[in-house]
C-alpha cells in the first residue's frame, strides 16, 4: 500500500471533492485527509490518499484527465506508520522500487509534460528525449502516458466547447484537426495513417504508442461513453510504409 | 420590396450586423451549455445564451430593421405587444438551445431545435408586427409568410450545426453568420409579405402611448451595449481558463 499526496486546481469548487472523492474510491483507494482552499488562480484541492501500489498510475490518469481539472500534480506522501526516507534520492528510490517494472516513468513523464506544453505542437525533440531518458522496459508505456496527458490537454484547451459527439465525428472534427499539428495525417477507410512519423524511424524504436495515447487523451473527453482505444496495427519502424492506427471504443 | 416600404440601407446593414453580434454571444455562450457540472450552471447558462439569442439577435433586429423601414406614414408600438414578442424569442430561443446542447450530438435533436428556433425568430417577428399601430390595415401573402418561416427554420438547424458540431474558426464566427442570415432573412422576407390597405387614415385608440422610434432606439442601444459587454466578458474569461490549463 501506498500513500499518495495530491494537489488539484480547478476553476469551481462546488461539487469538486465529491466527484474526485468518487474517482479515488472507484479506483481502490481511501481518502484519508483533504483540504480545500482558495486563490486566484481556483479552488486548490490537497487530497491525501492510501492504496495498491499497483492502481497509482490508473488513479493518477484518471483524475489528471478529469474534465474538473485544470493541474494536478501528485507524489507519495510520508507516511506516519513508515520511517521517512531520509534525503530526496532515497525517497526517488523508494518510489522507483514501488513503481511496476512494465508501467511508465512517470517522473520522467511528469517533468517532460510542461515542456510539452511550452513548446506544443514542436514536441519531437523532447519525445525524443523522454525515449532516451527512460529504462527500454517504460519505453512504451511512458510515451503513451506522455501522448494521453497530451492529448487530453488539448482537449481541454482547444476542442472543449461544443456538443458531445459521436465517435466517427470526434475523429473527424477533433482528432484528425489536433493530429494535424502534430503529422501528416489522414483517414481511410477507418484506420489513421500517419505519414513519416519522426518517432518511428525505419529499423529504430516505434513511437506508435504516442500517437495510440494521443488519440485516447484527445477523443476520451469528446465522445460519450469516454473509454476510447487505439492500438498501433503497422508501424514505419518495423517496415510498412505508414504508421497506421485503429481507433475504437 | 412592396412599393409602400423604403429603407434605409445603413440600417438594414446595422441589423444584420446586430444580428450576428447577437447570434456570436449567444452561440458562444451555447457551446459550453455542455461542459455544465450541475442542473443549476446548465439553467444558467441556457438562459444567457437563450437571453442574448431572443432580445439580442432576434428582437433588437427586428426593431432596427423597424426603424429602418419608411412605411410612408408615422407608426407606433404596443408596449405589451412588444415586451411578449421579446419574451417569445426568448423562450423559444432558449428550449432550442437547451434541445441541442442535451447529450451526444444528434440529427434529431438538430431539427428538433431547428424547428424551435425557428419558429422563435418567426413568432417574434409577426408578434412584433402585430404591435404595430399606423393609419393602415395589415394583411400578409401568405405565401411569401411561410417562406420566411422555412428561411428561418434551416437557416436555424444549419447555425446550430455549425456551432456544435464543428471546432474552430468556423464554429466561433461561421454559426453567428449564418444564424445573422436566418434571422434578417426570416425579417425581410416577412416585411415582403406585408400588405398596407387604406382605413381612411383612422388611428388605433391607444395609438398616442405606443412605443415611438426613439424609445425604440434607447432600447436597442441598450440591449447592444450588454451583448458587447458580454462578448468582451466572455472573451476575458476564455482566455483566462486557457491559460490555466495546466498539461
Amino acid at each position: 500500500m501506498i500513500e499518495l499526496e495530491m494537489q488539484i486546481l480547478s476553476d469551481r469548487r462546488e461539487g469538486l471533492l465529491v466527484e474526485l472523492g468518487r474517482l479515488v474510491v472507484a479506483n481502490g483507494f481511501t481518502l484519508l485527509r483533504q483540504r480545500l482552499s482558495q486563490d486566484s488562480k481556483g479552488t486548490w484541492l490537497v487530497m491525501i490518499v492510501r492504496g495498491p501500489a499497483e492502481r497509482q498510475l490508473v488513479l493518477e490518469e484518471a483524475l489528471a484527465t478529469h474534465n474538473r481539472v485544470l493541474s494536478f500534480e501528485a507524489a507519495l506522501a510520508e507516511r506516519d506508520a513508515l520511517p521517512a526516507p531520509s534525503s530526496p534520492v532515497a525517497r526517488l528510490l523508494a518510489a522507483e522500487a514501488i513503481a511496476p517494472a512494465a508501467g511508465p516513468d512517470v517522473r520522467q513523464v511528469e517533468s517532460t509534460l510542461p515542456q510539452l506544453a511550452h513548446d506544443y505542437p514542436k514536441i519531437y525533440p523532447w519525445l525524443i528525449t523522454l525515449e532516451h531518458a527512460v529504462a527500454a522496459d517504460a519505453r512504451e508505456a511512458s510515451l503513451q502516458l506522455a501522448g494521453r496527458r497530451t492529448g487530453a490537454w488539448v482537449y481541454k484547451r482547444d476542442y472543449a466547447m461544443g456538443a458531445k459527439l459521436g465517435l466517427a465525428d470526434a475523429i473527424k472534427r477533433i482528432a484528425m484537426p489536433a493530429l494535424r499539428e502534430l503529422a501528416t495525417v489522414d483517414w481511410r477507410d477507418g484506420q489513421l495513417h500517419i505519414q513519416n512519423s519522426p518517432l518511428c524511424s525505419p529499423g529504430g524504436d516505434s513511437g506508435c504508442r504516442f500517437f495510440s495515447g494521443y488519440l485516447e487523451g484527445v477523443l476520451g473527453g469528446s465522445v460519450a461513453p469516454q473509454t476510447v482505444f487505439a492500438r498501433s496495427l503497422y508501424c514505419r519502424s518495423t517496415g510498412a510504409v505508414n504508421c497506421i492506427l485503429e481507433i475504437s471504443h | 420590396m412592396p412599393a409602400h416600404q423604403s429603407y434605409n440601407l445603413l440600417l438594414v446593414i446595422l441589423s444584420y450586423a446586430i444580428s450576428v453580434l447577437g447570434s456570436f454571444t449567444a452561440l458562444q455562450l451555447a457551446v459550453v451549455i455542455p461542459l455544465a457540472q450541475t442542473s443549476g450552471q446548465r439553467t444558467a447558462a441556457i438562459l444567457a445564451a437563450g437571453a442574448a439569442m431572443g432580445v439580442g439577435a432576434i428582437w433588437a433586429m427586428h426593431f432596427i430593421a423597424m426603424l429602418a423601414c419608411d412605411m410612408g406614414m408615422p407608426v407606433t408600438y404596443d408596449l405589451s405587444f412588444t415586451a411578449l414578442s421579446a419574451v417569445l424569442a426568448f423562450g423559444a430561443c432558449s428550449l432550442g438551445l437547451a434541445i441541442a446542447s442535451s447529450g451526444t450530438f444528434s440529427w434529431s435533436k438538430l431539427v428538433a431545435a431547428g424547428i424551435c428556433m425557428g419558429l422563435g425568430v418567426t413568432g417574434m417577428h409577426y408578434l412584433g408586427m402585430a404591435a404595430v399601430m399606423m393609419g393602415a390595415f395589415i394583411s400578409y401573402d401568405m405565401s411569401l409568410v411561410m417562406a420566411s418561416m422555412a428561411i428561418a427554420i434551416v437557416a436555424s438547424i444549419v447555425a446550430l450545426w455549425l456551432a456544435f458540431n464543428l471546432r474552430g474558426p468556423l464554429q466561433m464566427t461561421g454559426s453567428a453568420l449564418v444564424m445573422g442570415v436566418a434571422v434578417c432573412g426570416m425579417h425581410y422576407t416577412g416585411m415582403a409579405a406585408v400588405n398596407m390597405d387604406d382605413n381612411g387614415g383612422q388611428l388605433p385608440a391607444n395609438y398616442a402611448s405606443g412605443l415611438r422610434g426613439d424609445n425604440l432606439g434607447l432600447s436597442i442601444f441598450a440591449v447592444v451595449l450588454v451583448l458587447l459587454a458580454m462578448v468582451l466578458m466572455l472573451n476575458y474569461l476564455r482566455q483566462r481558463r486557457r491559460a490555466m490549463i495546466s498539461i
